[in-house]
Formats: structure tokens, C-alpha cells, sequence
């Protein structure tokens, strides 16, 4: 199968440029030939590691990093909030 | 031989009888970078001033008659996808050029804790996704055995630092041979864990049901002292076993008598270099000679672990690095008209090709209609991969193969062809899909002149076999690899 990588791109929220998508198209069909070479095998279940089980901890508020540590990497701030563009459209 | 030369085994019994100070130490190390680092281009960021005052503060606390552990004062380089608070933490994209990370990764609190030295941040493939180490935004890591090759990737500034004397020990990351792959084609030493045996807290995240926090080293007893440290289970990350470990450099000179080693014929198919496969089969005859039993064994699915990884781990990227959307952190696109534009645009600028390869395939993987067709049938392979591993492991204690099927490629080959270039981690995925521990160690040079690297694979947490049949092989021909001679 061929992949639509216009459609792709958009879904994996990837902005490219036109001159891009022919060598990206060219590359990912080559991708998915090998991939699909995976055999249809029967749903016996997943395997689970009875003896090393993952422990999950209690949900308890504990003091964490403070608002100024957490912004510190934020592109655009102000006062103490992050500034992304208008999310609402006018007149809604 | 200058202290960059030795091992961190040897400079912790120095540095203990107070014959050199860990300044000293970290001093000689800066010395030898700023000797060689125009050559190897290893670092992405050096942290010499913090280095400096923390070899210090470790020598202040062994005078004052502090029992220290045994790598403290021992520089380590870490790689630039663990976080250590304050210091640049790029995963080498242009997306996080300028991120600052509010914490530390466990790894770097239990190793700072006990006085280990940071020498800096290593370069690798962008967000840890390749096998050659060329897909870096800043810079081009080069082997340290030989500049016009690949160090390997992704952790190639991890091998390359240990390889050039830049560092003494490392912290690298594998997800499907990333610590293996480079360790083999740069000539050093690098464990894969168990899954669940190190935490990844403070590590970004590629592919979380693979990915694993690896230590480094130019020689065994290096990389078990390292893992030894780094080893145990943490409330920051739920995968972590819950179970006690023992100190791996007191039980490394045990017996292999008997030990039964599995063959697998998959990992010495026509794929395989003759040369490289020759000198895996005349390390095999020496931990025969050891006492180990040869048992040839076969693993029949094999050759469908790469595109089983392939599938599970672009998809496990497409939902991890959705994160990166110029919002909270990281890069963010200068003109944009509306919130959708500002994620697009800003992931657009910000990741490399090979990362929007591999998110876009991520997302068709996972995508409505064709998760049945890819994710599914590439997690029900890993199953059965698993199931092989166990059953072999029912008449074997651990199994034998090469970490890579040739030695390092040539700067810039490949480049244009992503299917090719995925095939490098062929003998390393399937270990790590299976989720066993795996170690790469040197067995001699091929006919170009480059590294080769022995895989030994062992049962789920059997860490303590792997490293005592690696040290047995490494003392058997030899000892420890002596530094390589940068001379280009």
C-alpha cells in the first residue's frame, strides 16, 4: 500500500515544505514494503511478567516544582501564563 | 600512562590511597578534550567549571576521612537525552536548542550523590532514533578508531568520549541497540539491562516499552561498577522492578565452568561479514577453552524483529513526541496564524528528517484502519520473539551472537537510503523487544582495521552472568582494550 504522506503529515502535525514530499514518499513506501512483511499470527494474549509486576504508588499531592521553575522554558509568557494564539474563533 | 589512559577500576584504587586527587583527575580528562574534541566532536555541551567544583567537593569529603563509593571522583560523560538539572539538555534537535531541564534524571541523582563527575553531554542521533550517529543538529560525531567512520549510533558521543580518553565512564540510552551498537563499532564496553532494572525518570522518552538507560565503559569491571550504581527500583518510574541487586563487580571473577551458551544460527546467516563472524565464532572457542558448553540453537523469528521494532517504536515516538508542540517548551516557530499552525509549524522547523520520518510512520501505524495491519501484527511478533528467547533459555544460559552484523560504515554512507541504514541494528533489536539484558564487548579488528564487537544475551535480570562470562572473555584475551591513537 502507498502511504498519502500529505495526509500523514497532517495528523502527526508536521508542517513540510511541497520540494519535501516526493523523497519523504519515496522513502516511507520503501519503509512500509519491509514492514509488511509481518505474518499474521494467532491473538494468543500478551505476555505478562508475573514476578516483576509494575507498582503503582499512591496519587498524594507532594511538593513539586515551583511555577517560575516550570515556566522558565517557555517560549512566550506572561504573567505567569503561557501565550498561545486565540483558540476561539470571533463571534462564537 | 596518563590517568585519561586508565580505567575507572584502576583510578579508584588511586584515588582512594590519595595518590591523585580527583581534580587531578578531572583536570587530566580536560586536558586530553581539549587535545582531541576538534578531532572526535563527542560533546555537545562540556561542563568543565561544574566538573571542577565537584572534584572538589570530592576531595574535601575523602580528606575529611569519608568512605566514598567506588566511582566517585571518576569523570563520566552522559548523554545528551538525560536530563541533569541546570545543564542544556538538547536530545540534539533544534527543538530543544535552548531547553533547561528543572530536574534530574535518578540515574544523575544517585551517581552525583556518590561524587561521580560530569564531564559533559554527549551528541547522538537526533531524539536517540538511528544507528549511525549522523543525524545530530549541531555536529558530526566522529570514531575515535578511525575518523572517516561512524562512532555508531545513537549513543555515539557516549562510546566516542570513553574510546578518545574524553571521559572514563558513560551513560548511554538503547532503545533497539543504540548503547550495543556504538560500543561495538567504537571498541568499547556497553550494557543493555534487563527492562525494569534502571529507571528512566529524567530520560526523554523515544519508545517507553524499549527504552533503557545503559552504562559504559572501556573495560567490564568499569561497566559493572557503573550499572551497579545505577541499578534499583523508583517511585519516578512505574516500569522499575521491585527487587534487590547485588553489588555486580564482587561476583565478576566467578567460574563459567559448565555455563551452557546458545548459538543461534540466525545471527551467523550470509548477512553476517565472514570476517566479522569469524572473529564472534574464535571468541566463542575461547570461552569454550573457558569451561562454557557450545549448544547451537535456533531462534526462528529472528529475521522479523526489525520490522516488528520498527512498527512498535515508531509508534511509541508518534504519541511520546507529541509533546514537543512549541506550546511549554521547546522550539516555537516565529509566524504563525492560528494555534493548529503554531504546532505544525513549530514541529516542522524544529525536528529533523529522520524524526518526522518516523513520526509520520508512527502515526499511519497507529492510524484508524491500520492499527490491525501494523501495530497489532508487530506486537504480537514480539510475543512469539519472546516466547523463543524463553524456550531456548529452558537448555541455555546465554546466548552468543554479534552485536552488528558489520563493523562501522564510512561518514556519510547510507545517508540516502533509511531502509538501509535501519538494518544495522539487526542482531541488537530482538533482544531489546524480548526486554533481556545484552552486553557489547570488543573481540578483535577486522580486516579494516575497525572494532567487532561480541553480544552476550542473558535471561530477564541474569545481569550477573552476563557481566561475569563478558569479564571472563576480557580476561582471557588480555584484559581491558587500551586507548585508541587519534592521529588523523
Amino acid at each position: 500500500m502507498k502511504i498519502d504522506v500529505r495526509h500523514t503529515a497532517k495528523l502527526a502535525k508536521l508542517w513540510l515544505n511541497e520540494n519535501e514530499i516526493a523523497d519523504f514518499e519515496k522513502q516511507m513506501n520503501e519503509i512500509l514494503r519491509i514492514v509488511e512483511t509481518l505474518p499474521e499470527l494467532p491473538d494468543d494474549g500478551f505476555l505478562l511478567d508475573p514476578e516483576n509486576v509494575m507498582s503503582l504508588r499512591p496519587d498524594i499531592v507532594e511538593p513539586s516544582l515551583s511555577r517560575s521553575e516550570l515556566l522558565a522554558n517557555a517560549p512566550q509568557k506572561q504573567a505567569g501564563c503561557i501565550v498561545v494564539p486565540k483558540t476561539l474563533k470571533e463571534g462564537i | 600512562m596518563s590517568l585519561f589512559q586508565k580505567t575507572a577500576t584502576e583510578l579508584s584504587g588511586m584515588l582512594k590511597s590519595k595518590q591523585i586527587s580527583a581534580a587531578e583527575l578531572i583536570n587530566d580528562v580536560f586536558a586530553r578534550i581539549d587535545a582531541v574534541e576538534d578531532k572526535v566532536q563527542a560533546y555537545i555541551t562540556q561542563t568543565r567549571a561544574l566538573a571542577l567544583s565537584q572534584a572538589e567537593k570530592v576531595d574535601e569529603r575523602r580528606q575529611k576521612g569519608e568512605d566514598m563509593p567506588m566511582l566517585s571522583g571518576i569523570p563520566l560523560a552522559v548523554k545528551d537525552n538525560i536530563g541533569v538539572k541546570g545543564i542544556p539538555l538538547t536530545c540534539a534537535s533544534k527543538m530543544l536548542q535552548s531547553y533547561i531541564p528543572p530536574f534530574s534524571a535518578t540515574v544523575i541523582d544517585v551517581l552525583a550523590d556518590n561524587g561521580t563527575i560530569i564531564t559533559g553531554k554527549t551528541n547522538l542521533n537526533e531524539f536517540a532514533m538511528g544507528s549511525s550517529g549522523e543525524t545530530s543538529y549541531f555536529k558530526m560525531t566522529r570514531n575515535p578508531q578511525n575518523l572517516d567512520h561512524v562512532p555508531g549510533g545513537s549513543s555515539g558521543g557516549s562510546a566516542a568520549a570513553i574510546a578518545a580518553g574524553e571521559a572514563v565512564i558513560s551513560l548511554g540510552t538503547d532503545t533497539g541497540g543504540s548503547a550495543r551498537l556504538p560500543a561495538s563499532y567504537c571498541g568499547v564496553v556497553g550494557l543493555r539491562p534487563t527492562y525494569g532494572a534502571v529507571s528512566r525518570y529524567g530520560a526523554v522518552a523515544f519508545a517507553s516499552s524499549l527504552d533503557q538507560i545503559c552504562p559504559m565503559g572501556r573495560s567490564v569491571a568499569d561497566v559493572s561498577a557503573l550499572f551497579s550504581e545505577i541499578c534499583g527500583p523508583d517511585k519516578m518510574d512505574a516500569t522499575t522492578a521491585n527487587r534487590g541487586y547485588l553489588d555486580f563487580t564482587a561476583s565478576l571473577d566467578g567460574e563459567i565452568n559448565g555455563m551452557i551458551i546458545g548459538i543461534p544460527a540466525e545471527y551467523f546467516s550470509d548477512a553476517i561479514d565472514a570476517d566479522v563472524a569469524k572473529l564472534v565464532m574464535d571468541a566463542v572457542r575461547v570461552l569454550e577453552r573457558e569451561g562454557a558448553v557450545i549448544k547451537q540453537i535456533s531462534l526462528p523469528s529472528t529475521g522479523y524483529a526489525l520490522p516488528a521494532y520498527f512498527i512498535i517504536s515508531a509508534a511509541e515516538a508518534s504519541s511520546n513526541l507529541a509533546r514537543f508542540d512549541g506550546v511549554r517548551f521547546g522550539h516555537r516557530a516565529n509566524e504563525y496564524v492560528n494555534v493548529d499552525e503554531l504546532i505544525e509549524k513549530s514541529r516542522g522547523e524544529g525536528f529533523g528528517d529522520e524524526i518526522k520520518r518516523r513520526l509520520m510512520l508512527g502515526t499511519h501505524f497507529l492510524s484508524a484502519g491500520y492499527y490491525d495491519k501494523y501495530y497489532k501484527r508487530a506486537a504480537l511478533m514480539r510475543r512469539r520473539i519472546q516466547a523463543e528467547f524463553e524456550a531456548v533459555y529452558q537448555d541455555c544460559d546465554c546466548i552468543v551472537s554479534p552485536t552488528a552484523a558489520t563493523t562501522a560504515a564510512k561518514l556519510d554512507e547510507n545517508m540516502d537510503d533509511p531502509a538501509k541504514r535501519y538494518s544495522a541494528d539487526s542482531c541488537t533489536v530482538a533482544v531489546s523487544l524480548a526486554g533481556l539484558p545484552a552486553i557489547s564487548v570488543p573481540c578483535g579488528t577486522a580486516l579494516d582495521g575497525l572494532p567487532v564487537g561480541l553480544q552476550i544475551i542473558g535471561k530477564r535480570f541474569s545481569e550477573e552472568q552476563v557481566l561475569k562470562m563478558a569479564y571472563r572473555f576480557e580476561t582471557a584475551t588480555g584484559g581491558p582494550k587500551s586507548l585508541s591513537v587519534i592521529n588523523q
